[in-house]
């Protein structure tokens, strides 16, 4: 007996929920499409970044009494620091090994993060970060109901603030990436000796594409802090990493507007599938999800292995 | 030599216990066609890998121009003008012909990121000069007509070609080919080597180019370099070479 029920379609609470996931995880995301799919490096330290990033600018706020939009400026920079340390001695090694180091950071993080109880309260979870953010929500509230549009749901700000970074950050980086300097980076991914031979610096380039990459880990760092009401270590588990992956493969290697779609695609059936009626105990329907999106995307795969924007050419070419 | 562009003096690389290079001396005259060749495996492509920086040599000397290349990083000899390209050909498959052009153009203030912000206009600029640049070599190589394809699409002469007009980009003083003429069709192969000794005449570039075909060997090159076993055995104008018992020797293995 399978049951589905689509009252979620109508429901605003489902879409501002999806809303704000495919915001985080897009947004993670594009510094993955940036490094693997732009300068063909394996970065698998993402949920790392994220996490110093978040942690970074709750802590100043919360122990330090910072404001908080300077608090968020020097979370970004300690992400871009960290990618620019790990990347220094590790993008000189072979791409395999440079994948290696990088998920034992981000394991590192989680573990610091786990433990640092003075710091970030452990798994206990560190809250009060977000009171400069409910202001300007509340207020964004105000304005919009003044203004005659309904908010259901005290999220829509949040929603539509994400959704517009996401948006705003695709175009960006999207356009950067077309500039000559995203050319090289191109080359890079294409083969580095070749472009070491016509005088590029190689390695400058891949750690400029991690920072970035990092820096943007910190910022949906953000917008998950701002979902919830506690950090905890947990929420920065590799497998997010992977997730981005997922993502990028899903939307086609090196395509930006790719992400954006695949992020909500992903998310969307992720989410709906929370409204599937099975005959079992809860925590096994928890995994038949997964199944579920996981065969969507192996189909997708055999059908369409370029990805949603990718092009066929180009995946044919590249190999 | 006064007028060698390129002197390189008692170097040596090894492999573990294989002396890929083992103290070879060679100097390559101003505006020469120099050739470079010997039997396989003795070191003529580690040589170059030395010269260009690819490979970290373990003692000896590089002089490029007047000043030491020794150790100094890939990009770095690149950005002098001692231009390489490589026995496999690495054209970059998943970009445009004119990308691939495009990409070796000098001094682009485009390709750092705080000029690209700070000074876009000196960017378009530099990749307007660049445009021009690229469209008079790939009219000169015949690849106007492809500028924008894949360069995956090309026929392994074609990229042969590119690699080469790639190479110029960066106003080269010295270029090193290894094997240019390798799988590529005798047609295309002339007009190669017709590029090579144009590009000596107009613009007094050098070229040091490792080839295994003699006859290619004997009717273009000034002189011809011969390597063995990581030494090099013989030195001088191509007629001196065909009686050379040295050289006889390390192609028979006698």
């Amino acid at each position: 007996m399978v049951a589905t029920t689509f009252a979620w379609v109508s429901s605003p609470d489902f879409w501002i929920n999806v809303a704000i996931l495919t915001a985080t995880y897009g947004i993670f995301a594009l510094g993955i499409q940036l490094n693997k799919g732009t300068t063909g490096i394996t970065n698998l330290a993402q949920a790392g970044f994220m996490a110093i990033g978040a942690y970074t600018f709750a802590i100043l706020v919360v122990r330090e009494g910072w404001n908080s939009w300077v608090a968020m400026l020097v979370g970004v920079g300690a992400a871009m620091v960290a990618a620019v340390l790990v990347g220094l001695p590790s993008l000189r090694l072979r791409a395999d090994y440079f994948a290696i180091t990088t998920l034992a950071f981000a394991e590192i993080v989680r573990y610091l993060a786990d433990n640092s109880r003075d710091l970030t309260n452990g798994s206990q979870g560190l809250a009060g970060y977000n009171n400069d953010w409910f202001k300007l929500s509340l207020s964004m509230e105000r304005r919009l109901d003044d203004a005659g549009i309904p908010t259901p749901g005290f999220l829509v700000p949040l929603a539509l603030v994400s959704v517009a970074l996401l948006l705003v950050l695709t175009l960006l980086v999207g356009a950067l990436v077309r500039t000559p300097w995203g050319r090289v980076l191109r080359a890079i991914r294409e083969d580095e000796d070749a472009a070491r031979a016509l005088g590029k610096n190689t390695l400058v380039y891949k750690l400029q594409s991690l920072a970035l990459s990092a820096a943007l880990a910190a910022v949906a760092g953000y917008v998950l802090a701002f979902n919830l009401t506690l950090l905890t270590p947990e929420q920065f588990d590799p497998v997010f990493t992977i997730f981005a992956y997922v993502i990028v493969i899903l939307g086609g290697l090196g395509s930006y507007v790719g992400v954006v779609i695949s992020s909500f695609v992903l998310m969307t059936l992720l989410e709906a599938t929370r409204f599937v009626e099975l005959p079992l105990p809860a925590d096994r329907v928890a995994a038949v999800r997964f199944v579920i999106v996981g065969a969507v995307l192996m189909l997708l795969v055999a059908f369409r292995p370029q990805g949603i924007l990718g092009k066929r050419q180009e995946m044919v070419l590249g190999e | 030599m006064s007028d060698a562009v390129l002197v390189v003096e008692d170097v040596s690389k090894s492999f573990g216990a294989v002396r890929a290079v083992d103290g070879a001396t060679i100097d390559v005259a101003r505006g020469s066609i120099t050739a470079l060749i010997g039997p396989n495996g003795a070191g003529k492509s580690s040589l170059f890998n030395v010269i260009t920086g690819f490979e970290r040599p373990e003692r000896g000397r590089v002089r490029f121009d007047g000043r030491s290349i020794y150790r100094l990083p890939p990009h770095i000899i690149a950005r002098r003008g001692l231009v390489r390209t490589f026995q496999l050909t690495k054209t970059l498959s998943v970009m445009t012909v004119l990308d691939n052009m495009l990409l070796a153009a000098k001094d682009h203030p485009g390709e750092r990121l705080t000029s690209l912000v700070l000074q876009p206009r000196a960017s378009r600029r530099r990749e307007r000069t660049a445009r021009e640049r690229a469209g008079e070599l790939l009219e000169r190589f015949d690849l106007g007509p492809v500028s924008g394809d894949y360069a995956g699409t090309l026929s392994g002469g074609q990229r042969k070609l590119l690699e080469l007009a790639r190479a110029l980009m960066l106003e080269p003083r010295l270029v090193l080919l290894d094997e240019p003429l390798a799988g590529v069709n005798p047609t295309l192969g002339r007009r190669l080597l017709g590029h090579i000794e144009e590009l000596r005449e107009r613009d007094a570039t050098t070229f040091l180019f490792v080839e295994h075909d003699m006859e290619v060997v004997m009717n273009h090159s000034d002189r011809v370099i011969v390597m063995a076993q990581g030494k090099v055995i013989a030195d001088g104008a191509p007629h001196e070479m065909r009686g050379n018992e040295r050289v006889i020797e390390a192609y028979l293995g006698a």
